[in-house]
């Protein structure tokens, strides 16, 4: 089993409604594929980890970098892992209307986003923390875990 | 019969047809086509000048000469205001008009023939050519403008890598004459060590129909090669066949020599970074490193890909990565120096310390950070093996000090005895001998010099240690925190347990050097004689005795002594109870003297392997 870490650029903007269809996609598709992982996406930065197993991770990452809505796929991480982190597939973006988001299932607000799992290496947990703060900036990522969600 | 068929077959002729009559020009055949040309109502036998419908006076004129003449004549694309149907504006439509002069057999004219063909069609295709010719011829002296204006060479080269076309600023800048030939000369002006490469790649590009870019040297007017970017982009006249290559150079010698001085500068700096025997690295504004020096690679035995943007985390002390990885989270989310002391494994597994620091740089590429490890290790263990001597050298040097204090004090009692016994002598005693007399005066002044030595070295080292301070009410806790303080190491190393139990008598009168030297000495020995079979655990309590004077005692589960089978035991100077741990060996002497001197006495009770009880009374009772 391996995980892939990159970071892109939205060609344009995204809806709250494509980011939904994205999220229901990244789902259905990967929970087909058993690929799980985390996605996050801020003012058109997007950053991905996905963890699965390396043949089918592989040509899935090729065809990802060839997706025309995002460019300069820059791959951060691409190795062997001893057990997966992000068992349910999830997803934490600033929508633009939040009420709608609230409950759907495996949506997070950034500022609700819990600390990397300890499952993760120390090295690949601060990777993680930095790609969240290389999308949502400083002020979604609290220095210290907050107590609800810790 | 036959006459009504061609008059059928003129009727409905799509041009228009008429016969015009005698010297008045009478109107005789009118076909439909004809009609709708002429626009108004026209009768047989009317005369044109008195019915021209549309037709303008001009045309009258030529028809009446044509009569004259009997020589035909065609008006091409004649103009005729023809009324429009539904009364709008009328719109000019063009007619071929062919006068034809008629006669009767060989005789004179005798009327015309009238043709009308619309050509509006046709004419107005012609005037947008026309327009559009005007247009082309416009647009080609606007672009021949503008190629003569931009500061590049603009060019045209066939298939065949013939020049069709070059902007005057190829003469310009190469200073050659306008009858130059174009093909032999422009290759001689490139670089030497360009030419083969620029007429190799154009070559390519031609042959297989694409556009190019590259740069070479050209020779300027004043000789100097200057660098020029070439592009050019073919013109296809099939899908796959191009037949000409435009394209323009532009000169970026300066770009070219700042892109150099740049990458020759960075080539440096990498080469300096790489020579220089400490960890450097780069990050992006993001965090993850994306350089790290040679040094690094050679230090942790991995390389770059194996480090990755943040596998720099994995090399330290396991223990200080979480907080590592915390610190740096939050220096890039601040833009704060980044800066700590970490052990970092080398490639053989050693963990080495070291400092890394890491600082922002922002200008205009965005920003960047810099770190460095820097190897600390030795100077580190030095600096903990000089403290811990530093520490040992202070502790002797004032129990020497208090050694000394003591001697001097204990020497003064005997000296003030050989005095008196002297004295004694002298007054009693009888010296024949005059040069006896002279040895008593030397014994006399060489007590004396004794004594004002001791008093000398008593005041000095009094007034250094402060052991001659005045008794003031101590606070026995804070005395005794402030001497484990200084254990702290050796209470560390350890891994004692003390627990300091002032309750039942907080405070003491005493002098605070005093106390100081003894609790020092008692906790420091119970340290050092601890057994190693099992974690050191000091009791320190403080109580009233039945007579309300205070006590101390200082019990620990060490390693025990010998005892001589007295209770209070009398120390001597340098005697070692345990000769294999370091130390002065005038530690518990000091003690027992300063206890003494102050009115007190010290106990002891011990079991070897089970520990010792020092108990202090500080007062008799």
């Amino acid at each position: 089993m391996i995980h892939i870490v990159y970071m892109s650029r939205a060609v344009r903007p995204l809806s709250d409604q494509d980011l939904q269809e994205l999220l229901d996609q990244c789902r259905r598709d990967n929970a087909a594929r058993d690929v799980t992982g985390v996605l996050f996406y801020s003012h058109g930065n997007i950053a991905q980890l996905i963890e699965g197993e390396a043949e089918v991770l592989e040509p899935l990452f090729d065809v990802i970098s060839r997706d025309g809505r995002h460019s300069n796929v820059v791959k951060l991480v691409d190795k062997p892992i001893t057990e997966r982190s992000f068992a349910d597939w999830s997803m934490a973006f600033h929508p633009l209307e939040p009420g709608g988001f609230e409950a759907l299932q495996g949506f997070l607000l950034p500022q609700h986003l819990p600390p990397p799992p300890s499952s993760l290496s120390i090295a690949d947990a601060m990777l993680v923390d930095l790609v969240k703060l290389a999308v949502f900036g400083a002020d979604a990522t609290p220095a210290a875990p907050e107590p609800e969600h810790a | 019969m036959r006459e009504q068929q061609l008059r059928d077959i003129l009727g409905h002729m799509p041009a228009g047809v008429a016969t015009l009559q005698g010297q008045e020009l009478r109107y005789g055949f009118v076909n439909e086509a004809m009609r709708a040309v002429l626009g108004a109502a026209v009768e047989e036998g009317d005369a044109v000048a008195e019915h021209p419908g549309t037709i303008p006076a001009d045309l009258l004129e030529v028809m009446r000469q044509v009569y004259d003449a009997g020589r035909p004549y065609v008006a091409k694309a004649y103009s005729l205001p023809l009324p429009a149907t539904d009364g709008g504006p009328s719109t000019p439509r063009y007619f071929d008009i062919a006068l034809e002069p008629v006669r009767e057999g060989n005789g004179p004219v005798s009327g015309l023939l009238l043709f009308a063909v619309d050509v509006t069609v046709q004419e107005e295709a012609r005037q947008r050519a026309h327009h559009l010719s005007i247009e082309t011829r416009r647009l080609d002296t606007r672009l021949r403008v503008l190629t003569e204006t931009v500061p590049q060479i603009t060019f045209t080269v066939d298939a065949a890598g013939k020049f069709e076309y070059v902007s005057p600023q190829w003469y310009y800048f190469t200073g050659q004459p306008p009858t130059a030939d174009l093909n032999a000369i422009w290759p001689l002006l490139i670089h030497p060590d360009d030419r083969l490469r620029v007429l190799y790649q154009a070559d390519t590009a031609r042959t297989s129909g694409v556009g190019w870019s590259y740069e070479y040297r050209l020779r300027r007017h004043d000789g100097q090669y200057r660098w020029m970017l070439s592009r050019a982009l073919p013109e296809l006249h099939a899908p796959d066949q191009a037949v000409f290559w435009h394209g323009a150079l532009t000169e970026v010698h300066d770009q070219r020599e700042l892109a150099d001085a740049l990458r020759r500068g960075e080539a440096e700096l990498r080469f300096l970074a790489d020579s220089i025997p400490e960890l450097i690295w780069t990050a992006t504004a993001e965090g993850f490193i994306d350089y790290y020096n040679h040094y690094t690679g050679e230090y942790s035995g991995l390389t770059k890909e194996e480090l990755g943007p943040t596998g720099w985390i994995n090399l330290l002390e396991p223990s200080e990565q979480a907080g590592a990885a915390r610190r740096w989270v939050q220096s890039i989310a601040t833009g704060q120096p980044y800066e700590g002391l970490f052990r970092m494994r080398r490639h053989d597994g050693r963990y080495r310390w070291h400092i890394i620091r890491a600082r922002q740089l922002t200008d205009e590429r965005g920003p960047r950070w810099f770190g460095t490890c820097t190897d600390v290790d030795d100077q580190y263990r030095l600096r903990e093996v000089l403290q811990t001597q530093y520490d040992e050298l202070a502790r002797t040097n004032r129990d020497l000090d208090t050694f000394v204090y003591t001697a001097s004090h204990d020497l003064k009692q005997p000296v003030l005895n050989l005095r008196g016994l002297f004295d004694e002598l002298r007054r009693t005693a009888t010296f024949n001998d005059p040069e006896e007399g002279e040895i008593i005066g030397m014994v006399d002044e060489a007590l004396g010099q004794l004594d004002a030595t001791l008093q000398d070295l008593a005041a000095t080292v009094q007034e250094q240690r402060g052991l001659s301070a005045p008794v003031e009410a101590l606070d026995l806790r804070s005395v005794a925190d402030e001497v484990l303080l200084g254990l702290r190491a050796q209470v560390q190393e350890s891994e004692a347990t003390v627990s300091l139990d002032f309750a039942a008598a907080p405070t003491l009168t005493y002098g605070r050097a005093n106390l100081r030297s003894i609790l020092h000495n008692l906790l420091s020995n119970a340290l050092k004689f601890a057994d190693p079979a099992r974690p050191l655990h000091l009791q320190v309590r403080s109580f009233l005795s039945e007579a309300g004077q205070p006590v101390l005692t200082v019990q620990d589960n060490g390693l025990g002594m010998e005892l001589p089978g007295r209770p209070a035991p009398v120390f001597q100077p340098f005697a070692r109870q345990h000769p294999h741990i370091a130390g002065a060996g005038v530690g518990m002497y000091l003690v027992q003297r300063i206890v003494a001197s102050r009115g007190g006495h010290l106990e002891v009770s011990s079991t070897v392997g089970e520990g010792t009880t020092f108990t202090i009374h500080w007062f008799e009772d």
